[in-house]
């Protein structure tokens, strides 16, 4: 056999597959990857720190910026940490009013990471622009809620900032009318697809034990074979009371994780069906409002509130020491936590694997380097 | 059952890999069959305006056709006087200072001249727009409704030092903000308008009026005093100074389905009023004060301004697809339209 060198290179942290600045120092012998270290950090914008020095409901919009595709699910996360470390109760229309907002969200974080990953994978733009054609009806009924597309800033200390009225409701609703044709065709566009199925089948294998060791979470986690989902695991807000399916794949392979997130997707799609229908009979306001929101003062204590992100598992930490901000502010970002992981997924296989992987696992930078 | 003791079920549901099936090629060309029955509705088909359609011409051809924008929404922070009398609502009480998350806005309180006491209005008002995050907190927190989140944005410049906009280029009439929001500001208008009644009396002379003068003559040293003649500035951040500005140019591309919203509202504020025996003239005067004929400002938009001579500010409430365009606008986009179909054709 002929003998080659090991050569390493740098992808990134510019170029179009790495979904932000993220630098991936490989070695390969020929075109084989025998070794990946993720170099991240590009994008650290000081944001636990900023969180210690801002007031609690000064730090809310700066969770937008975290993983921004789903900022309604960031600021619902926040918002339950401080509702927790605080004794805040949220009233019931608010809790569906969130759910509402986290599963839109999980619909177009999906749909576009999915575009985004067969884009990695060859199918220029055609599923990307589908997966962004469903983001952009969703953001527009962001933006007639809160106000802004990407950065809602929805969230409040016990509820949300504004109610959602009639013309939400109907238009959320003509959204859905068209959501089961398009999971329909954004599924039969690629999933049998002979090349897609080459590019993605025994790709990128996670095994169980391992995906456990790395606590890995979300789809990926869900895709190799462990059914955890927060939502069913440990109930927040009122997904008790919904009917609704945990996917998980068999593999943990590319392949499974495209399965297991269209899936989802349709899961997401029940869970507002049902949502809207209880959604009148819930009681309270869209708040509670006994809260003082900007000079919330929490008593000395510590609280970690966690959500299922499209990503994985959200978690934020906060300890007070009784002031009106946080003495430790921490985040437990999805993205950053799957993406260690990523060298194991990678190892063996050809460099081009590396990128439909790393889009496999859905990475946001915002979120992995805070 | 009731809500509170539903009990969700579901179950853990591997997904299919169909594994064995044979393959020849038939899952690139079920694939493939799509993309064509979506490619020929998008070339064929109709635009797109319900939420529900998954296939068609999705597209906005964006400085001739604009999406309108939800009265909720935000991008940049303005300030509001009143028509009528050109006092200014704030009162310098600090509260959006202190929430802004970023820390953009400074506020220099006014003082009277003759006792040297702070008096409820703001000598200075700088917002730095290149830093702030539109998250509308100042909006929310502002008791006396004078900060509020304005709807234009197109904000490029190439000058810098301009982002940091100044009180008088801060300033908008409250009719302006009416004519985006129209149910929001109905919603609060009685409140605040009875707070600035309570606040003119404390405030001793002309102090909260006509602040484009006083501050031009002290030109405030971040902002650069830019040149009052909108035509002449051309593109660029923000509304010029002229706090008079006709009102009329601004309300002129509402969408119909905001001014029909604003003219029900108006007309129930009226019916209001003319309840308790009012002279028609009085409703007059209001309708004189606010200055907006919506009627006439739409007729007259096209030629009042040309697209290059238009002040941003001026453009923002944005007309919705296909039925506000101006006629200037709609012939334009046809036009080009016309013109890709004939060389399509070709």
């Amino acid at each position: 056999m002929l003998k080659t060198e090991e050569l390493r290179i740098n992808i990134g942290p510019q170029h179009p597959s790495t979904h932000g600045v993220f630098r991936m120092l490989v070695t390969v012998d020929g075109e084989t990857l025998v070794d990946l270290k993720p170099v991240f950090g590009y994008l650290h914008r000081n944001h636990e720190q900023l969180g210690e020095v801002n007031s609690y409901l000064q730090n809310m919009p700066f969770t937008d910026r975290l993983d921004y595709f789903n900022s309604m699910i960031n600021n619902h996360a926040y918002a339950r940490s401080v509702e927790m470390l605080a004794g805040i109760e949220v009233p019931e229309r608010a809790q569906y009013i969130r759910v509402i907002m986290d599963e839109l969200s999980r619909i177009l974080n999906h749909a576009t990471a999915l575009g985004f990953m067969l884009g990695d994978m060859g199918a220029w733009q055609t599923a990307l622009l589908w997966g962004l054609r469903e983001r952009e009806k969703i953001l527009d009924l962001f933006e007639y809620v809160s106000g802004a597309r990407m950065m809602c800033n929805y969230a409040r200390f016990g509820g949300v900032a504004r109610d959602i009225d009639d013309y939400f409701i109907t238009e959320t609703r003509k959204l859905m009318d068209g959501l089961p044709h398009y999971f329909d065709d954004f599924e039969g566009l690629l999933t049998n697809s002979e090349i897609m199925l080459a590019r993605a089948r025994n790709i990128g294998v996670l095994p169980k034990e391992l995906a456990l060791s790395y606590s890995v979470t979300g789809p990926v986690l869900r895709a190799s074979g462990v059914p955890y989902d927060i939502r069913r695991a440990e109930p927040y807000a009122v997904y008790d009371r919904f009917d609704f399916d945990i996917p998980v794949g068999t593999v943990g392979d590319v392949y499974d994780r495209f399965l297991v997130r269209i899936a989802e997707m349709r899961q997401a799609y029940r869970i507002l069906e049902q949502a809207f229908q209880q959604l009148p009979e819930a009681g309270g306001g869209h708040i509670n409002p006994k809260v003082k929101q900007q000079s919330l003062k929490p008593p000395i204590g510590e609280a970690y509130a966690r959500v299922e992100s499209p990503k994985g598992e959200l978690g934020f930490y906060l300890v007070s020491d009784g002031t009106g901000n946080a003495y430790r502010y921490k985040v437990r970002a999805p993205s950053f936590i799957n993406l260690t992981a990523l060298a194991d997924m990678c190892k063996g296989y050809k460099l081009a694997d590396a990128m439909v992987i790393l889009g496999s696992i859905d990475i946001v930078m915002g979120e992995v380097d805070r | 059952m009731t809500l509170a003791n539903r009990q969700g079920t579901g179950a853990v549901v591997p997904v299919e890999r169909n594994d064995q099936r044979f393959r020849a090629g038939q899952g690139t060309a079920a694939g493939l069959s799509i993309v064509f029955r979506k490619f020929r509705k998008a070339l064929f088909g109709k635009p797109n305006s319900d939420r529900s359609d998954t296939e068609g011409q999705f597209n906005v051809q964006y400085p001739e056709e604009r999406l309108s924008l939800p009265e909720a929404y935000r991008n940049m922070p303005i300030l509001l006087f009143d028509d009528a009398t050109g006092h200014e609502l704030c009162t310098s009480c600090f509260q959006c200072e202190r929430v802004c998350p970023p820390q953009v806005i400074h506020i220099t309180q006014a003082k009277d001249p003759a006792t040297g006491k702070p008096v409820p209005s703001a000598a200075e008002f700088i917002i730095e727009y290149d830093t702030c995050m539109s998250c509308g907190y100042c909006a929310e927190v502002c008791p006396f409704d004078a900060i509020k989140m304005d709807h234009d944005y197109e904000l490029s410049t190439s000058n810098h030092p301009e982002l940091d906009v100044n009180y008088n280029r801060l300033l908008r009439p409250v009719s302006y903000y009416e004519t985006i929001a129209p149910t929001l500001w109905n919603d609060v208008r009685e409140s605040a308008m009875k707070k600035l009644q309570n606040n003119i009396k404390r405030r001793p002379g002309a102090i909260g009026v006509d602040h484009g003068q006083k501050v031009g003559a002290k030109a405030a040293p971040a902002a650069v005093a830019r040149p009052a003649d909108p035509a002449g500035a051309g593109a660029s951040a923000v509304v010029p100074a002229a706090k008079r500005a006709p009102v009329a140019a601004i309300g002129k591309t509402m969408s119909e389905e905001k001014l029909a919203k604003l003219q029900s509202i108006r007309a129930d504020n009226q019916a209001k009023r003319g309840g308790a025996g009012a002279p028609v003239d009085s409703a007059h005067a209001v309708e004189a004060a606010v200055g907006v004929q919506p009627d006439t400002a739409q007729v007259a938009a096209p030629d009042a301004a040309t697209p290059g001579s238009v002040a941003p500010g001026a453009t923002g409430p944005v007309a919705a697809v296909g039925t506000s365009m101006s006629e200037e606008k709609r012939a334009k986009l046809e036009a080009i339209r016309a013109a890709k179909r004939a060389q399509g054709g070709e």
